[in-house]
Parts: structure tokens; sequence; C-alpha cells
């Protein structure tokens, strides 16, 4: 039920697209239960915690909606909400990149010639 | 001569005692590591840039300006012109006329 967490109101100003929306929403909810986890993921790696206790808490940890997992976010083009393809230092899919630094957009980014 | 070892365990919990860090002469998994991340989940949530409104926030800034909005006088702008052309909304019915009406219909 991943309605529950989404925003009632939108407050992302990039592109917009499904895809987009729940990303940003995956990404709001994993910083919401990142202490949860890792809390969890400590009591699991602390061997000198009873075996029960840990055991208890790996059933806790793997029984967490997907969407508390930070291997759910993947970064998203800007102005393409393309999922793959994305520079990480502009937030840009490969071909928003080219046409973007063409026009001289991007600071500090020229075609290479030699 | 040797030091003996018992000498030695003291020096390291002296040492963690001082710069306060933890004492595992055992070396046991304790999953300290994982007190020591720090969390990225501030970072990650900060990906989209948030949505703006800047005709609204700077109005509520400065109550006292004047701060046009083009969204909104273009609004205006075609209803008057709509009107104009006699396609405007109809004029809201009084309670006892919608009655009036509906009877009739039947």
């Amino acid at each position: 039920m991943p309605v529950q967490f989404r925003a009632k109101k939108l407050d992302i100003g990039s592109f917009i697209n499904k895809w987009v929306i729940r990303d940003h929403t995956k990404r709001k909810v994993y910083k919401e239960y990142e202490p949860e986890r890792q809390a969890l993921r400590y009591i699991i790696r602390n061997t000198s915690l009873p075996m029960r206790t840990r055991a208890q808490a790996q059933l806790e940890l793997s029984q967490m909606h997907c969407y508390t997992r930070s291997t759910q976010i993947n970064n998203r083009c800007l102005l393409g909400g393309r999922g793959k393809g994305v520079f990480r230092a502009f937030r840009l899919a490969r071909f928003q990149f080219r046409m973007n630094a063409l026009k001289g957009n991007l600071p500090g980014v020229r075609k290479a010639s030699w | 001569m040797a030091t003996p070892k018992s000498r030695i365990l003291d020096l390291l919990r002296l040492r963690s005692q001082i710069f306060n860090t933890n004492f595992n002469p055992l070396h046991e998994r304790l999953g300290n590591k994982i007190l020591r991340q720090r969390l990225k989940g501030p970072a990650l949530a900060e990906y989209y840039p948030p949505r703006v409104h800047p005709s609204v926030e700077l109005r509520k800034a400065f109550p006292n300006w004047k701060v046009g909005d083009e969204h909104e006088d273009q609004r205006l702008a075609n209803i008057e012109n709509r009107k104009r052309r006699g396609k405007g909304t109809p004029k809201k019915r009084t309670a006892a006329e919608s009655k009036k009406l509906t009877k009739r219909r039947r």
C-alpha cells in the first residue's frame, strides 16, 4: 500500500511523472525510518546479545515495508524523469545532459575537441 | 623483560577512556560499525528540488507591495472576455426558482 506514504500535495518542482513521485515518496519514507532500521541492524550485528533477540530483530527488519529500504531509491532525471543513464553530478539523463551542455546551460561543461 | 599482558590491557583501557573509543580486547563483533555510520536519509530526500511559488511567497514576505500574478490576471481577463461574448457562467438561482423548475420538469 504505497498510497499510505504519498504526500497529499505535490511538493517537488522538477519534471513530474508517476515514477518520479514514487521515487520521491520512497526517499521521504527511507529518511523517516532510517534510524529504526539502523537500530535493528545494530541488534542483529551485535554478537553479545542473546540469539533470540537478534532473531527477532532480523524478523522485524525483514518485515518492514519495502519503501523503507534504501535499495528502492533510484536517481531519476530532473528534466525527463528517466531512470537510466542519469549522471549523478548533474542529475540529468544522458540526452538531457547533452542538449543542455551544448546550449551552454551547464557551467564548466564543454564539448571535447582535440 | 616482556611487559605482562594485564598491563598492556590496562593501557588499552585507559586509551579508550581518554579518546572515548570502544574497549574491546577480544575483538568481538558488537555492531558498533553501524552506530558509527552517518544517516544518509536527509541527503537522499533532497534529491528533487522543492516546488516554489514565487508570487505567493513574495506577497507573503512583503504584504505592502503590489506583486503581480500573471496566471490570475490572465484568468480574470479570460472570464471578462467570455462574459462580453455572452458565454459567462449563468447566475445562481434562488431556492424558490430552482424548486419551480424541478417541479415543472416532473
